[in-house]
């Protein structure tokens, strides 16, 4: 057994539940002492915090103020119109945008069409013409080139022009489009009609992140760019004239006509066939 | 006489050459584009095969793999291979219908092979051809296989002619309709029955079908059911109601998702088959002939045609010439006529999809023009055959 030496033998003895208890009584009138001024210091902090970060969003929202505000006033001059070009079934439909001269030079544009089950897009065409653009395109599903119209369904495409110069005013995007084969008409009509409705315009700035100053009716998510690897938001613009849809006509057969045109073509394909056999027969066997 | 044929090969390689160069102009330069869309079908076709995917991916492809894997130097050298490709097919059709001519012989080989020199140049100085193959379809690659099959049957080569036939009804279908008049012009003289059982037809039909057989399961194990589809089935199965010079066109079109739609197929079928079956009995002592007649009547009565198919049987026309009995004045009047059809067509096909003219008027000018096109000038031309 290991003695430890008298004096210690002694402080332990004396001094051990007086120890604990004087140090619990300093504890306790250190922390009274120094109870207020913590809270005080932490009430101090926060409010700095506060304040900072208060600071900060105002100085931000100034910023975002700065640069999304202009976004209000370009719902007021831009205007979209369309026009169909060319005649038959390959057509071209050319879109004017007459840009507010509000608008900063750093805006992206986004023309989205919403294209009837009566016209279709060839990809590969668009792709082998793409250099002699200054748009690009992206479409929202597989295009089949050749099925009648009553058989498919529309379809939307994406279109990105490029702004160039300091301050872009008006932009032009000519779209070539086919007409697809319609049914033929039960009622006796020789034609039928394809409406194309303007297309949505929508903008969106680089500068400009926080769009929740906005309506959000006005603001929608759609691909940043035509290889479609992000999306963003984009801010839709109504414009103050609205444009009505442009309309076209493409020929359709008249199913009234089925048993003349049945009766007619196969007669002839018979007689024909009759005297060419009869000749070959006749003359030749 | 060779001088004059190395030129006259020489002139028509050089004009076709010429042509492909003024496409590549006008593709750049206008809005309106020289090159024709299959061209640019058959190079999308071979662009996946360079990036080891099937060719039927390109939509609208509708040929064999064979095609896109020929024109896959246009990727790899120059987009205009195919096209030169094309019009070296298209001389050497020019070739072997000189070849097929002096074989046929018209009495003394000099006298005969001037002519055949003179009659090739039909076809060697013709701005259809010309033009057809400087825009990039590959009909001439046909042309080259159908008149190389002919010639080796006319020199009797039957193995070569059997390889030959074997790989052009691999690339399209229609020489199938020329097996009846070979098989007739390579009987034996013995009873009727009987006479189709000898070594030769045998060896033709083995060696034919090999071919086929092979190259069709080679290009299934590799692309699958769609290559069957796309190359043979949708051809037969075909109702276009699309780009169709047919006279059938506007009774399919007016009935194609009707109940009747098969039976009225099978019942445009039926002309094409008695007529088919007729020609070859009474026209097969000469095959030539028979195969143009064959290849005329196809494609006239046809429930699918388009510009492409009228090269199919001209290319046979000037092997069948000089042994027509038409007087001069005779076959430059049929000539005008089959050429008058041809505008009619031509300019219907622009205004169908140029403008809005209505359909009713442009179906009746259509047929009127198929008709002069075909009809007149086949009876005609059989009246004065063999």
């Amino acid at each position: 057994m290991m003695h430890l030496p008298r004096i210690y033998e002694r402080g332990l003895k004396d001094s051990f539940p007086q120890t604990i208890k004087q140090e619990g009584q300093v504890a306790f009138a250190s922390l009274t002492k120094t109870f207020p001024i913590t809270i005080l210091m932490y009430i101090v902090l926060f409010s700095m915090v506060t304040c900072l970060s208060t600071c900060y969003c105002l100085i931000d929202d100034g910023e975002n103020e700065k640069h999304c505000g202009p976004l209000k006033q370009w719902f007021e001059s831009t205007s979209v119109s369309v026009e169909i070009g060319k005649k038959g079934f390959h057509r071209e439909v050319v879109t004017t945008v007459e840009l507010s001269p509000d608008v900063v030079a750093e805006v992206n544009v986004l023309l989205i069409y919403r294209w009837p089950r009566g016209v279709y897009l060839d990809p590969y065409q668009l792709a082998a013409e793409s250099d002699q653009r200054d748009w690009q395109i992206l479409l929202n599903s597989d295009i089949d080139l050749e099925v009648p119209a009553h058989k498919t369904s529309g379809f939307v495409t994406y279109v990105y022009p490029t702004l160039d110069g300091p301050s872009p005013r008006l932009l032009k995007v000519t779209i070539p489009i086919h007409g697809r084969y319609s049914e033929p008409s039960f009622i006796g009509k020789t034609f039928t009609s394809v409406n194309i409705e303007p297309p949505e315009l929508l903008l969106r700035t680089e500068k400009c992140m926080q769009l929740n100053n906005l309506d959000p009716h006005n603001v929608m998510d759609a691909p940043c760019t035509a290889d479609n690897s992000s999306t963003c938001s984009w801010v839709k613009i109504q414009c103050q004239q609205e444009h009505a849809p442009v309309s076209f006509q493409f020929p359709v057969g008249d199913r009234t006509l089925v048993m003349p045109v049945c009766g007619g073509t196969l007669l002839v394909t018979v007689i024909c066939c009759v005297a060419l056999s009869k000749y070959m027969w006749k003359h030749h066997i | 006489a060779q001088l004059q044929k190395h030129v006259l090969y020489t002139t028509s390689f050089a004009i076709r050459l010429a042509l492909v160069a003024y496409g590549d102009y006008q593709d750049r330069t206008m809005a309106v584009k020289y090159t024709d869309i299959d061209y640019h079908v058959f190079t999308d076709a071979a662009r996946f095969i360079t990036e080891g995917q099937s060719p039927y991916n390109r939509s609208t492809y509708r040929y064999t793999p064979l095609l896109a894997w020929l024109l896959t130097p246009n990727i790899y050298l120059s987009m205009v291979f195919g096209k030169i490709l094309f019009i070296v097919c298209d001389v050497l059709s020019g070739l072997l219908i000189y070849r097929i001519l002096c074989l046929r012989g018209l009495g003394s080989e000099v006298s005969s092979c001037t002519t055949a020199r003179r009659v090739s140049s039909l076809w060697l100085l013709n701005p259809l051809p010309m033009g057809v193959s400087s825009r990039g379809n590959a009909e001439s690659v046909m042309a080259a296989l159908v008149l190389g099959t002919l010639l080796c049957l006319e020199g009797r080569c039957l193995m070569r002619a059997s390889i030959l036939y074997g790989l052009s009804v691999h690339m399209k279908i229609y020489p199938v309709t020329y097996a009846l008049p070979i098989a007739l012009s390579l009987r034996t003289f013995i009873r009727f029955i009987g006479s189709f059982l000898n070594t030769e037809l045998f060896l033709f039909a083995s060696v034919a079908g090999g071919v086929f057989c092979m190259l069709t399961a080679l290009f299934y194990y590799m692309y699958g059911w769609q290559f069957l589809y796309e190359t043979y089935l949708y051809h037969l199965t075909r109702r276009d109601i699309r780009h169709n010079f047919s006279p059938y066109f506007y009774m399919l079109y007016l009935t194609a998702d009707g109940a009747w739609s098969q039976w009225l197929g099978l019942a445009a079928f039926l002309p094409q088959l008695i007529l088919l079956l007729v020609a070859s009995w009474a026209f097969h002592p000469d095959l030539a002939f028979s195969c143009f007649l064959h290849t005329a009547i196809f494609v006239s009565f046809n429930k699918v045609c388009t510009s492409q198919y009228f090269l199919w049987y001209l290319c046979l026309l000037p092997v069948v010439i000089p042994h027509l009995s038409l007087s001069l004045n005779q076959g430059v009047g049929l000539l005008l006529l089959w050429f008058a059809g041809q505008v009619i067509l031509f300019f219907v096909l622009h205004l169908n999809t140029t403008s809005d003219m209505h359909r009713v008027y442009k179906i009746v000018i259509k047929s009127a023009g198929w008709k002069m096109m075909h009809l007149i000038p086949l009876y005609a031309l059989m009246c004065s055959g063999c």
